[in-house]
C-alpha cells in the first residue's frame, strides 16, 4: 500500500502502466477509424476520385483524449483506490471485534460503527477472520455468545443491522464467552467509557486472548444519565449525572407532554470536577401536570429520557357532599369549593361514599357529613390505617349529629361570633406554628370565620391543632390514625360560616392536606404490568422486544432495566406505570484504561474505496467513446435524433407551465376576482337569452345599490352551479327556464352547502304574468320548481309575512313587483338559527331581473307590466333590501324592536 | 428433382403471390394518367364516332352518313376516331445494381422499374397496343391474357444473371423500344446499344432510375463503398469529400446520355424512387403518344 496524504492505493505498481499511455496516444493517432461498409451500385463513377485527403483520416484529438482517460481510469481501478485507509497494520492471527452495545454507546452510535467497519475493512484487506462480541445482552433473549468466526463482508451486513440496547453493557457475561477463542490473536474493544463492576475481569479475560487495543471516541462528551425528578415543594427537582468528572458542562432538559410538545425547558450546569447537575423546573402546577416526558436535549439515549408517570402525577381525592339536594346546586354545594381548590393539583372525585371506598383515592374529603354509616365504617377504618388522609369540614349538619370520626373531642352545639346574639365578633385566623403542616401559609387579615364547632378542652388538644383562630380556639385538628391521618377542619366548606373557601389561603392548605398522602392509596397487590412501549437504544419508544416480560406491580419499585424488562411504559390502561433506565442505574463512573493496554482513538472518517466509482466512470466514457466512434463512421442519424431527444425534458418544461396556467384560469394570481369585491352571482340556464337578462338585471341593481347605498358591488358573475364554487357569493339569483337541465346530486350538495353556510338563493319563476292574465294552475316554470330544489334542504316556506325584515331592511316596502307585478315571494317559515334569522331562500314570480336591468347610460331594457316608473323605483327598492337583507342578516330585524328597547332604556 | 420441382413450385407460389399487387398497384397508377391523356383526338381509321364534317369533293359515297344529311340540305360525312394499335417492346433492367435501396427511398430500385414498366404495359394494352417484353417474346399481343402473360414474365427471375443492358436483338421497323433501367454502365457500352436499337430504325424511350443516395452521395466519415455487380470496391476516408466531385461526374454522364438519346431522336427521362411512380410514367407515356402519331 502506497499512500499520498488522504489517498492510498493497495496496488500501487499498476500505476506503472501509466507509462504506456503515450505509446497508446501514438497508436491511436496512427490507426484510423474502421470504416463503414455501404453498398453502393453507382461505385464505377467513384472510381478515381480524389481519396487523397487524408485530413480527417486520423482520430481527432478530443477521441484520442477521451480513449486516454478511459485507458488511464482502467488503471487506476486497477491500483485499487482508498481515501481514508486505516494505516494499522494487524499482526498475523483472527481478530475479535468487542463492541459495547449498551445505553451509553446510543450518543455516538454511527461513530462506533464507522471505527467497526474500519477495522472490518482492515481485515478483509488483511485477509483476516473477525469475530464479533456484543457486551450488552441482546433482546432476543438468547445468552450472550461470540459470533464465531465470521468473513469480513458477513460482518459488514451484521454491522448494518446493529442498534444500541437501552440496558447498561454485562461484561462479567461477556467474560463468559470468551474462553473458546484459540486462533485469535488481536482484541479490539469500542469502549463506551462507563465503568462496571466486571471491567478488570473482562480486561484479563481480554488479555488473555490476545493483544487488547481498547478504542474510545475521545471526541465525544461522557455519557448523561437524567435521574427521576423529585417533587420539591410544587418545583420539579431535576438531577442528572455525567460519566466521571470534566470541564464545566451545560445541557438542557426538555419537560414534554402526551403529544411530544415541549411545556419547559431547564438548564443543568455541571460544574467543573462535579459528576451530578441538578435544578429546579418551576413552571405551574396546570403545566406540571401535563408533563409526560423529561429528556436531556441532543442526547439520544435511553438513560437521557425520564418518563412520567401518576406518581408525579395528582392524587385521586374523593368528595363526599352531606346535605339535601338543594345544597347540591353551585355555589351552595358544601363541596363546591373544595372541589374547585382542588382542580389543578388533585384528581377529584365526588361519589357516595361506598362507591369512592371501591376504588380508594389517596384523599377523601367529607363535607358536612354527619354520620358516616355503619356498614362503611370497617372499610373507611382500614383505607386509613393503610395511609388513607380524611378530611371532614364541619357544618349545620355534623354539628347536628357527629360520630366518633373526628380526631377531637367535638362540643354538642356550634359557636358563633359576630351575629347578633353573639358578644364577640368574627374571628381572623392566627398565624401558624412551625410544626404544622400549614406552616409557612400567610393567613389574609380579611378571612372571617363566624362559626366554628369547638373541641372539648383536652391534654392533647393543642398537640392535635394544626391551626387556630386568633381567639385560641381550633380551626383545624388532625389525628393520626395508623398510616393514615384524619383531619377535621372546624368550619364549614362553603360560605356558610365563613368566607375562608373564597379565599386563595383556602386553595393553599388544601394542597398542604393532600401532600400528606402518600402516593396512590390503592395497594397494586401483584397485578401483572405488561409492557406497552419500550424506549429504543436511541430513546425512542417502539413496541417491546419479544423478551419482554410483565411484572408484578408490587414488584415494580426493584425492577432493573434488562431485556426482560425494557425501560418503557408499562401497564393498563388504568394504571400506567414506567420504568425509567436512569432510576435504575448506579451512578456511572468513567472507564480507566490501565496505562499497559494500548488505547486508541476513533477513525472518526470511514475508508472509501474509490474503485466503484471509477469504474462507473470508466463505463461512462467508453459509452461516449462508443456513441462518438459511430457517429464519426456516420452510424449516429446525425443530431436530429438526438435534438429530438433532447426535446422531450424541453417539452416537458413547456407543458408545465401551461397545465398550471390552466388551472388558474378563473384567478389572477391565486385569487378568485369574486374575493376581492362583493359581486353578484347568476345561476347559467344555457338560455343565452335568459343569461343576458340575468347579468343586466345584476348590473342595473349593482349601479342602484352603488349609487344610493355604501354597497358597491362589482360586475356580477354568471356561475355554473354544476362546477363552480358558490361561497364566495353573498347572493345567488337563479331564473328558472323551461328547458334548464336538473342539477346533479353533486350540484345540489354544493347548493345546500352555500345555503347552510350563509348564502341567499333569489330563485325566480318569471311567470306571474300567468296570474296577471288570469290564468289559473301553476306554469310551466314554477312547475320545474320541485325538481329543479328537490333535495335541497329547504325548510317550510311562507309568503312574505307583512312585516318581514325584507319589507323594511332599506326602504319601507308593501310589495316586490318586478318586471311583472302581484306574484307572491315566498321565504323560509321558520328562518334557521344557523343563519342569523335569515332566511336562505326566496322564492318568487316577479321576473326581478328584466326589471333591473339597465344599460350603461342607465336606460331600463325591458317594459315592466302592469306599468309606470313608480313599479320599476319599487322593484330596485326591493332589490336593495334584498341585498341589505343578504347583507346584513338579522341586524335590521333589530330595528323592528327599536321602539320597544328605546321604550326600555330611555327612561 | 424433387428438389428442383419444389423450387418452382415456390417461386410460382412466389410469382402468384406477388402479381396481383403489382398488377393492382400497376392498374391503380395508370388509372391516375389514363385521366390526363385520352385517345389519340384526332381522325384515323377506327371504330368510334369521333365528327362529322362537310362533304368534300374526292370523298368516297359511301362515307357520307345519310342519317345526318338528311337533317339539312347539306352532306356530311361521318369520321371516326384515330385507331392504329403499335407493337412496344418493353424492357426493365433487373441486373444486381437495380436492387438496391438507401435509407432515403422506400422502395428499390428494381421495384419501381417493374412497377413502371407494368404501368405503362396496362396504359398500352388499355389502348389495344401490342406489347412485348424484349428479350423473352417473340411477337407483341394485346389483351387482359398478353397483359398477365407480360406480369409474369416480368416477374420470372431466371437463374443466370441479368444483364444490365438487353441483348442486340432485332425488332421490327419504327417499332417503340421504352427501356428501363439505371443505365450506370460506361457510356461506350450505352452508346454502342442506342446505336443498334436506332439502326434498326427504332424509336425509344430512356428512363433512368436513381435512387436519391446516388444523386447526392448522403454518407460521411471514412466508407467503404462496395460495388453490387463486382466492379470492385472503394475505401474512401472522408465521403463528404467525394461528394461534389462525384455530383458532378453523375450530371456529366446524364448530360452524355442525354445527348446520345437526343441525337437519334429517342427520348429520355429520368425518375428517383423517392417521388411519385406516376409523375414518371405521364411524361413517358406522352412520349410515347407523341411518337405514334
Amino acid at each position: 500500500m502506497t499512500t499520498f496524504g488522504p489517498l492510498a492505493f493497495l496496488v500501487p505498481w499498476a500505476l506503472i502502466a501509466l507509462v504506456l499511455l503515450p505509446l497508446l496516444w501514438w497508436l491511436l493517432k496512427v490507426v484510423p477509424p474502421m470504416p463503414r461498409k455501404v453498398s453502393f451500385p453507382a461505385i464505377r463513377l467513384l472510381f478515381g476520385l480524389d481519396t487523397d485527403r487524408k485530413a480527417a483520416e486520423s482520430t481527432p484529438l478530443w477521441l484520442i483524449l477521451l480513449r486516454l482517460g478511459l485507458a488511464g481510469l482502467l488503471i487506476l481501478a486497477v491500483a485499487h483506490p482508498l481515501v481514508n485507509p486505516s494505516h494499522r497494520t494487524l499482526a498475523p492471527g483472527d481478530m475479535l471485534i468487542v463492541v459495547d452495545d449498551g445505553w451509553a454507546s446510543a450518543r455516538d452510535w454511527p461513530d462506533r460503527i464507522t471505527a467497526v467497519r474500519n477495522l472490518v475493512s482492515l481485515a478483509e484487506r488483511q485477509d483476516r477472520a473477525v469475530v464479533l462480541l456484543r457486551t450488552a445482552p441482546q433482546d432476543s433473549g438468547v445468552p450472550m455468545e461470540h459470533s464465531g468466526l465470521m468473513r469480513a463482508e458477513d460482518v459488514g451486513r451484521q454491522l448494518s443491522a446493529m442498534v444500541p440496547s437501552p440496558w447498561p453493557v454485562d461484561r462479567g457475561a461477556a467474560v463468559q464467552t470468551l474462553s473458546d477463542l484459540e486462533t485469535v490473536n488481536q482484541v479490539f474493544w469500542i469502549s463506551d467509557g462507563v465503568a462496571t463492576d466486571n471491567d478488570t475481569a473482562f480486561l484479563t479475560a481480554l488479555q488473555e486472548t490476545g493483544d487488547v487495543t481498547i478504542m474510545q471516541n475521545h471526541d465525544s462528551e461522557a455519557a448523561l444519565v437524567l435521574l427521576a425528578p423529585v417533587d420539591e415543594n410544587s418545583f420539579l427537582q431535576i438531577s442528572a449525572l455525567r460519566a466521571g468528572t470534566g470541564p464545566e458542562r451545560r445541557i438542557w432538559v426538555a419537560a414534554n407532554d402526551d403529544a411530544g410538545e415541549l411545556v419547559a425547558r431547564q438548564e443543568l450546569v455541571f460544574v467543573p470536577g462535579e459528576s451530578r447537575a441538578e435544578a429546579l423546573l418551576s413552571v405551574p402546577l396546570e403545566l406540571r401536570n401535563q408533563i409526560a416526558q423529561l429528556e436531556i436535549e441532543n442526547e439520544p439515549t435511553a438513560a437521557a429520557i425520564v418518563m412520567l408517570d401518576q406518581r408525579w402525577k395528582r392524587p385521586p381525592v374523593g368528595l363526599v357532599a352531606g346535605g339535601d339536594i338543594e345544597s347540591q346546586q353551585p355555589l351552595l354545594s358544601p363541596t363546591y369549593f373544595v372541589e374547585r381548590a382542588l382542580e389543578a393539583a388533585a384528581e377529584v372525585r365526588s361519589a357516595p361514599l361506598e362507591l369512592l371506598l371501591d376504588q380508594p383515592p389517596a384523599v377523601i374529603v367529607l363535607a358536612d357529613v354527619g354520620v358516616v354509616p355503619e356498614t362503611e365504617r370497617p372499610a373507611l377504618d382500614a383505607w386509613l390505617e393503610e395511609g388513607g388522609v380524611l378530611v371532614r369540614f364541619a357544618g349545620p349538619l355534623f354539628s347536628q349529629e357527629g360520630d366518633d370520626l373526628v380526631p377531637v373531642e367535638i362540643r354538642g352545639r356550634e359557636r358563633a361570633l359576630g351575629g347578633a346574639m353573639s358578644w364577640s365578633s368574627a374571628q381572623r385566623i392566627a398565624p401558624f406554628d412551625n410544626n404544622s403542616p400549614f406552616a409557612g401559609l400567610l393567613p389574609p387579615p380579611d378571612v372571617l370565620i363566624d362559626r366554628q364547632v369547638l373541641a372539648e378542652p383536652t391534654v392533647d388538644l393543642t398537640a392535635k391543632t394544626w391551626a387556630r383562630l386568633e381567639d385560641g380556639t381550633p380551626l383545624v385538628t388532625a389525628e393520626k390514625r395508623g398510616e393514615g391521618w384524619l383531619v377535621l377542619v372546624h368550619t364549614t366548606a362553603n360560605t356558610q360560616w365563613t368566607n375562608l373557601p373564597i379565599s386563595g389561603l383556602f386553595a393553599s392548605m388544601m394542597k398542604r392536606l393532600i401532600d400528606l398522602s402518600q402516593g396512590a392509596g390503592a395497594e397494586l397487590g401483584d397485578q401483572p404490568l405488561p409492557a406497552i412501549q419500550s424506549l429504543t437504544g436511541f430513546g425512542f419508544l417502539a413496541p417491546p422486544p419479544a423478551s419482554a416480560v410483565a411484572i408484578p406491580a408490587n414488584l415494580f419499585e426493584e425492577a432493573v432495566a434488562s431485556p426482560e424488562t425494557p425501560p418503557g411504559l408499562y401497564g393498563t390502561l388504568d394504571l400506567r406505570r414506567t420504568l425509567n433506565l436512569g432510576e435504575t442505574l448506579s451512578a456511572p463512573e468513567q472507564l480507566l484504561v490501565p496505562d499497559s493496554i494500548a488505547a486508541a482513538g476513533f477513525e472518526r472518517q470511514e475508508e472509501l474505496d474509490l474503485r466503484p466509482f471509477i469504474y462507473g466512470l470508466a463505463a461512462l466514457l467508453a459509452l461516449i467513446e462508443i456513441y462518438a466512434s459511430m457517429a464519426l463512421r456516420g452510424l449516429v442519424p446525425s443530431f436530429g435524433t438526438g435534438t429530438r431527444l433532447a426535446a422531450i425534458p424541453l417539452l416537458f418544461l413547456l407543458l408545465a407551465p401551461d397545465a398550471a396556467q390552466a388551472q388558474d384560469e378563473l384567478a389572477e394570481d391565486g385569487i378568485p376576482p369574486a374575493a376581492l369585491d362583493v359581486r353578484f352571482a347568476y345561476v347559467l340556464t344555457g338560455d343565452e337569452q335568459i343569461d343576458r337578462i340575468s347579468y343586466a338585471g345584476l348590473r342595473g341593481l349593482s349601479m342602484i345599490l352603488t349609487a344610493r347605498t355604501s354597497v358597491e358591488p362589482g360586475e356580477p358573475i354568471g356561475v355554473e352551479i354544476e362546477t363552480d364554487d358558490l361561497i364566495l357569493y353573498p347572493l345567488v339569483y337563479w331564473p328558472i327556464t323551461e328547458d334548464q337541465p336538473v342539477p346533479s346530486g353533486v350540484a345540489k350538495a354544493r347548493l345546500d352547502a352555500y345555503l347552510a353556510a350563509g348564502g341567499i338563493l333569489i330563485v325566480d319563476t318569471r311567470d306571474a304574468d300567468r296570474e296577471m292574465e288570469g290564468v289559473t294552475g301553476t306554469g310551466p316554470n314554477a312547475a320545474r320548481l320541485p325538481e329543479m330544489l328537490g333535495g335541497l334542504n329547504i325548510p317550510a316556506l311562507m309568503r312574505v309575512p307583512s312585516g318581514h325584515v325584507l319589507t323594511q331592511s332599506y326602504y319601507l316596502l308593501t310589495g316586490f313587483p318586478g318586471r311583472w307585478d302581484g306574484g307572491s315571494v315566498w321565504v323560509e317559515q321558520h328562518p334557521g338559527g344557523l343563519n342569523d334569522g335569515v332566511s336562505a331562500i326566496v322564492i318568487g314570480s316577479n321576473d326581478w331581473a328584466s326589471a333591473w336591468a339597465l344599460n350603461d347610460q342607465l336606460q331600463p331594457l325591458y317594459a315592466v307590466v302592469p306599468g309606470g316608473e313608480r313599479q320599476r323605483e319599487m322593484a330596485f327598492r326591493f332589490g336593495v333590501n334584498l341585498v341589505m337583507y343578504a347583507m346584513t342578516g338579522n341586524y335590521k330585524a333589530d330595528a323592528v324592536h327599536l321602539p320597544a328597547i328605546l321604550d326600555r332604556i330611555g327612561q | 428433382m424433387a428438389e428442383t420441382a419444389v423450387t418452382f413450385r415456390r417461386r410460382a407460389e412466389q410469382l402468384v403471390a406477388h402479381l396481383p399487387p403489382l398488377l393492382v398497384e400497376a392498374e391503380h397508377v395508370a388509372a391516375i394518367v389514363a385521366q390526363g391523356v385520352h385517345g389519340r383526338r384526332r381522325v384515323g381509321p377506327g371504330e368510334t364516332f369521333w365528327q362529322f364534317r362537310r362533304y368534300e369533293r374526292g370523298d368516297a359515297a359511301t362515307m357520307i352518313d345519310w342519317r345526318a344529311s338528311a337533317k339539312s340540305m347539306r352532306l356530311f360525312v361521318r369520321e371516326n376516331e384515330w385507331e392504329a394499335a403499335e407493337s412496344v417492346w418493353l424492357w426493365a433492367d433487373a441486373s444486381a445494381s437495380m436492387a438496391f435501396n438507401s435509407r432515403l427511398s422506400d422502395s428499390t430500385k428494381l421495384d419501381r422499374a417493374r412497377l413502371l414498366l407494368m404501368a405503362l404495359a396496362v396504359l398500352l394494352v388499355r389502348g389495344d397496343e401490342n406489347i412485348a417484353l424484349l428479350g423473352t417474346d417473340k411477337r407483341p399481343r394485346t389483351g387482359s391474357a398478353a397483359l398477365t402473360r407480360f406480369a409474369t414474365r416480368l416477374m420470372h427471375e431466371s437463374d443466370a444473371e441479368p444483364a444490365s443492358l438487353p441483348q442486340h436483338e432485332i425488332l421490327p421497323k419504327h417499332a417503340q423500344l421504352v427501356l428501363v433501367g439505371d443505365f450506370l454502365e460506361p457510356i461506350e457500352k450505352l452508346n454502342a446499344m442506342i446505336k443498334h436499337f436506332a439502326g434498326l430504325g427504332v424509336i425509344g424511350h430512356l428512363v433512368q432510375v436513381l435512387d436519391p443516395a446516388e444523386e447526392t452521395l448522403p454518407y460521411a466519415g471514412r466508407v467503404l463503398f462496395d460495388g453490387l455487380e463486382r466492379e470492385g470496391s472503394m475505401l474512401a476516408s472522408r465521403a463528404e469529400a467525394l461528394r461534389s466531385d462525384y455530383v458532378s461526374r453523375m450530371q456529366a454522364h446524364r448530360e452524355e446520355l442525354s445527348r446520345l438519346t437526343r441525337a437519334v431522336r429517342w427520348s429520355f427521362t429520368t425518375h428517383h424512387t423517392d417521388s411519385q411512380p406516376q409523375a414518371a410514367l405521364l411524361p413517358l407515356y406522352i412520349n410515347l403518344a407523341g411518337q405514334m402519331s
